[in-house]
């Protein structure tokens, strides 16, 4: 049954990112609403689990784009596993860490796309004021998003 | 916690090892499940959710537009009626066009047929890469259809679909750094190759040293190129620049006909070949 909640707080988050990047994008920049899902997902859920969320966000990232297949993917999965390396060592429950921790993520994240992208496919998807403007969009969000996915979890058991 | 460590281990190599399968192989069996069990956690979103968000954000609009339409409805029928004699006349000319280019073995027309579909979806990651339109295979969609765009009167060239699903399609932007348009200057004897960048300027390259090309000069599809119907506006030239000392040919900057980044409803064209090249078409998949 667990199993069936998983999937459905996926569909879930991918239809919020949807709905916010075709309503809500103020000149072509919004919050990466599958990224703070992933980190948040990161720090809460036990670790293959959270390997697996971030692995099928990534994956639903590459699937929205029409350049690296399995980049996202790949990233996602990368920074679970980093996330599960630190949780050992610092605390990410509290919100300001997860707030820097989204401040730091996301920029490192735009760089590793980027660096994969121009080392395979010869691509320059980096927007500068992407790079500028969504990591603080993302660090505002994070807080919200963990929230909600500790609530989530603490009431039906769900990540 | 060793069982658990164990578990998080193997889990990231595993993940690992299929993502660096889909970004290696992006053609093969395993990439393409991987899209088609994506795409169906997109189905609800982008085909049930654009309808309904469309029509209930339109409801007043919509109640406007009725009393609109009477009043254009009766401007309408009055210009269909002059030009039902303008399409006579121009039947007859196409008619003799298409006979005069088979006798001279030129290029013939191809029909510009097709549908209209609403942009539903913009990946603030790849702005000037792709998007989502709300029509797929049951509309007839087919992949490497032609995507124009039409904004304030003027239609440039938006892209060609990438990737066609039941009720939606991907359309691959002519500004990704992936597309590349072969292009003609309307009465110039030369080609080039207009590439995408990723941001929302072209660059057309392989333009012969000597060529007049001049900031201004609008760029439409070429005869040659087999992708897109000849003749669409893809953009005009922005900035040109000089040759450099180790090549052999120069570049420009071009801006696209038509704002890709705006863009809210576009044209799919379904190509449909004459029967002669679709019995070629037949051929060649078999």
């Amino acid at each position: 049954m667990i199993i069936m909640g998983d999937i459905l707080l996926y569909a879930l988050t991918g239809i919020v990112y949807w709905w916010w990047t075709a309503n809500l994008s103020v000149f072509g920049v919004a919050p990466n609403l599958i990224f703070i899902a992933a980190l948040s997902a990161a720090i809460i859920a036990r670790p293959a689990k959270a390997l697996a969320y971030c692995f099928f966000f990534g994956l639903y990232l590459d699937f929205l784009g029409a350049s690296l297949f399995g980049a996202y993917a790949l990233i996602y999965t990368l920074m679970a596993y980093g996330i599960y390396m630190m949780k050992r060592h610092l605390d990410l429950v509290g919100s300001f860490s997860q707030v820097v921790a989204a401040l730091i993520l996301t920029p490192v994240i735009m760089f590793f796309y980027q660096g994969l992208s121009l080392t395979l496919g010869r691509i320059n998807p980096l927007q500068l004021k992407g790079l500028l403007i969504e990591p603080f969009l993302n660090a505002l969000l994070a807080p919200l998003m963990f929230h909600f996915f500790a609530q989530l979890k603490k009431r039906s058991g769900i990540l | 916690m060793n069982r658990e460590k164990d578990m998080a281990n193997y889990a990231a190599v595993f993940f690992v090892f299929i993502s660096v399968l889909l970004l290696l192989l992006p053609s093969s069996q395993i990439a393409h499940t991987a899209r088609v069990l994506v795409s169906y956690s997109l189905v609800p979103s982008l085909h049930y959710g654009e309808k309904y968000d469309y029509y209930v954000r339109n409801i007043p609009e919509n109640f406007l537009n009725l009393l609109k339409t009477d009043q254009e409805n009766r401007a309408l029928k009055d210009r269909i009626r002059e030009l039902e004699i303008s399409i006579k006349t121009a039947e007859s000319d196409r008619e003799e066009n298409r006979r005069l280019a088979a006798e001279m073995g030129l290029s013939r027309e191809l029909p510009l047929k097709g549908v209209w579909a609403r942009v539903v979806n913009k990946n603030p990651q790849e702005w000037y890469g792709a998007f989502f339109v709300n029509k797929g295979s049951r509309e007839g969609i087919t992949p490497g259809s032609t995507v124009i765009g039409v904004e304030n009167g003027r239609v440039g060239l938006a892209g060609r679909i990438f990737e066609v699903y039941q009720d939606f399609s991907k359309v691959l932007l002519i500004t990704n750094s992936v597309s590349s348009v072969i292009c003609s200057l309307p009465g110039a004897s030369f080609e080039g190759l207009a590439e995408g960048r990723g941001t929302w300027l072209l660059k057309i390259n392989y333009i012969p040293e000597g060529s007049e090309i001049s900031e201004g000069m609008e760029l439409r599809t070429s005869p040659g190129g087999l992708l897109f119907p000849q003749g669409l506006s893809v953009g005009r030239v922005k900035t040109v620049y000089p040759r450099e000392s180790f090549m052999n040919f120069i570049t420009a900057d071009v801006a696209p006909a038509i704002n890709i980044g705006a863009l809210k409803e576009v044209y799919i064209v379904k190509r449909e070949l004459p029967p002669d090249l679709s019995a070629l078409s037949e051929t060649l998949k078999k």
